[in-house]
Formats: C-alpha cells, structure tokens, sequence
C-alpha cells in the first residue's frame, strides 16, 4: 500500500514500537472476541465454507472427512496446539481413565524437575497447582459440562498452557545434547526455550510436539492440511509408529482437535 | 485473573525481601495495592551511573505473569534504552514478537517464569552496556556511540541529581 493513501510518514528516526504493539493487542483483542477457546463439537461442514472456492483443500476436508467424524477448533492465539493437545487428552481420559494413574505420577513430578532444572519454585509453583487441580477434577470424574466449563475459563485454561510449555522447555533442556541439532538460528537450547516456547502465544512447531508427547508419555496424531498436491492430508504420529490416544488437525499455523 | 497475579506478586516481593539481590530494592508503593511497585537501582559499578539512585515505577497487569509489567523511571535519566519519559524499552519486557524494531536474537523475553528480580537485574546491566540498536532514546543512542565523553558528563550530572545534589 503506498504510504501516502494512509497518510502515514515513516520516520527513520522515531521508534515505531509502541504503536506497533498497540496494533498487535487490538488484533489479539478481535481474536479474543470472535473465537471461543475450545468450541462445541462441529461438522466439518465449517472448513468446506472457509475454503469454498479452494479445490485442493475442498479434496482435503472430503479425506479428512471420510476418516474421521467431526472436529472441534481452538482459538488461533498462538496457543492452539497445547490448548488443543490438553483438551483432547484430558477428554480422552475422562472417557477412558486406564492411563489416568501413569499420567498423573508424571505431572506431579514434573514440578521437581523444573525446579531441579532450575526454575525458581516460585515461578513455576502457581502453574503447577493450577495444572494438577484440572486433572484432579478429571480423575474424579467431573462431568463433560463441568470438564467443558473448566477448561475454557480462560484463567484456568492459560495457566494449563503455561505448565504445558514449562513441560516442553524443561523436556528440552533435559534432552539439550539431542534437541541442539534441531534449533534454529544458532541460539542454545535455552533461548530457544526463553523465546520460543516459555512465552504464551508462541507457535508450536514439530519440536514442541516432540517435546511434549515425550515428557508426558502422550501419543498423537497429526493430519496435515496444507497446500500441498496430493488429495490427501499427510500425517504423522508422534513418537513414530506409536498408537494415538489423540488426533490433531493441522492447517497452516493453526491445531484443532480431531474425532475418529 | 487478578487473584493469581496478586498470589504470585506476593510470592516475589516476599523473595526479593529474604534474598534482595545486590543494589536492588524494589516492593510495594503501599500494602493496599500490589500492582503499582517502586524501585530504587543503583548505578552499577565502574560504570558512568556508579553513586546514583534511581528510582523507577513498574506497573502490572491484572495477568501478571502473563504478560509483563511496564517500568518507568521516576527521575531524569539519559540513557539510549529508556524514552525520555522515563519508560524502560528491553527485551526482557516484551514477549517474543512485540518487537518490530528488533532485539537481538539472544535476548532475554518476558514469560511467565521471568519475575521482578530478573528484570530488575536486567535494568542494571542495561545500564551498564547501553544497547544503542534498539534505541528509545535516539538523541543518547548518538552521544553513546559518538560522543563518549558528553555522555559520561551528562550520566555524571544525572548521578548527582538523583542523591539531590
């Protein structure tokens, strides 16, 4: 856009960040507004409206649809995947709570881990609380409605994500010697866990995936909705060749949460 | 969520007070509201800010730690990283993403594990090492880099302000 339409003079000697913020949170605040956290379940009926006049992805949603039965979207902040990954989890096991006793002894000693990694207790104390009371509840088998209500008091909701990360940077940090290979522009693995993952509405790329599912012993499976050529949506299991407890729906930037 | 922020800025300020890193006090303006903090910094060491104490503001959010606080400096203070109204522009005060002028790569971000202390040791370094990059304040970001001398006199000169001299 030519800058004279806007009336806008940028000035190489003025320091743009604090507008460029402001526009930032008035974006956040639209999103906020519009998309719930978790929505109810839906038809994929959504996604053939949203890309209408999109052959490739039209061919997509028909073989996401022919393997699966509907799906449910998180809110594009930039914390959909762990917003995603913990809803389909915890509802999974309130359906099925054999893998309950496993799961919760990992999140309990997560916080000891974090700490003996050092994080200073008092950071991390507040998050970790939080967490451990949302899957006390569903351990005790709350009902969906009251599942549902939880999960999507957004203060709830952001402290369970905030843990999810803490999670995947401490996973990371453990595993530093590995994980080093696979981060990017030439930053250790703890900046990249100070700027990339410990930050809320950061994106998650394969790396957290790989992170998370790894420290909580969780399997997933993600089906990629891309741009791709191929009719089909790829997919792939985190770790490799495991049997997925949950199924995620990928799309540029962007999880939701799929149901076989 | 004004609960949790107010559980945790109490954990920090009761930290702060068993364990006040050196140079650094900082807490409460008053007891009935923990969301408005006063700092007093003291120019590090071997630096042209050595002797002075300077007082700065933070003020939090109601989701705090979430994001983070803003901080301003109470007093007059000529430095490359602090607009001349005093707010503080570093990295560790901005998330990933807030910053279209650009912080360097290694920067320290704001999270939700950072805390009072770590950007209040932050500040000291800034003052310290000047980052004349990413500058808030561009006519001292100039001096800084070109005129090494008239930036020591005008810091000296602020030293002497902030004892009230």
């Amino acid at each position: 856009m030519a800058e004279a339409d806007s009336g806008f003079n940028y000035d190489p000697t003025k320091n743009y960040d604090d507008q460029i913020c402001a526009q930032q949170r008035d974006i956040e605040k639209q999103i906020t507004d519009e998309q719930s956290l978790v929505s109810n379940i839906l038809s994929f009926d959504v996604l053939k409206t949203e890309y209408q006049d999109d052959q490739v992805f039209q061919n997509k949603i028909q073989d996401i649809k022919s393997r699966y039965k509907h799906m449910r979207k998180t809110r594009g902040d930039g914390n959909c995947f762990f917003r995603a990954f913990g809803f389909a989890y915890l509802e999974h096991l309130l359906k099925d709570d054999s893998d309950f006793p496993r799961f919760k002894e990992v999140a309990s000693k997560s916080k000891d881990e974090l700490v003996s990694l050092g994080f200073p207790q008092f950071t991390i104390e507040d998050f970790h609380d939080t967490f451990m009371e949302v899957i006390d509840k569903v351990g005790n088998k709350i009902s969906y409605e009251e599942f549902f209500q939880l999960y999507t008091d957004q203060g709830i909701s952001d402290y369970f994500v905030v843990y999810l990360r803490l999670i995947v940077s401490g996973h990371l940090q453990k595993e530093e010697d590995f994980f080093m290979n696979f981060v990017e522009g030439g930053r250790t693995v703890k900046e990249f866990c100070n700027q990339e993952v410990e930050p809320m509405h950061k994106e998650s790329d394969h790396i957290h995936i790989t992170a998370l599912t790894a420290a909580l012993g969780v399997t997933i499976r993600v089906e990629y909705m891309d741009r791709g050529d191929s009719d089909k949506c790829n997919q792939h299991d985190f770790p490799d060749g495991s049997k997925p407890d949950i199924f995620l729906l990928y799309r540029p930037g962007h999880y939701d949460i799929l149901y076989p | 969520m004004a609960g949790s922020a107010l559980k945790r800025l109490m954990a920090e300020y009761k930290q702060l007070t068993l364990n006040p890193p050196e140079g650094i006090i900082a807490g409460p303006v008053n007891e009935e509201n923990f969301f408005e903090w006063e700092a007093l910094i003291m120019g590090p060491e071997g630096t042209c800010f050595e002797g002075g104490i300077f007082p700065a503001r933070l003020t939090f959010p109601s989701d705090y730690p979430l994001s983070p606080p803003k901080m301003k400096f109470t007093c007059e203070i000529f430095h490359p990283n602090i607009y001349p109204d005093g707010r503080v522009c570093i990295s560790i005060l901005h998330a990933p993403g807030d910053d279209p002028m650009g912080y360097e790569t290694s920067a320290e971000r704001w999270s939700p594990v950072q805390s009072v202390e770590k950007i209040l040791l932050s500040v000291v370094s800034m003052l310290a090492e000047p980052n004349d990059e990413s500058a808030a304040n561009v006519d001292a970001a100039k001096t800084w880099r070109e005129d090494k001398t008239k930036f020591q006199e005008v810091a000296e000169r602020t030293v002497r302000k902030s004892l009230g001299l």
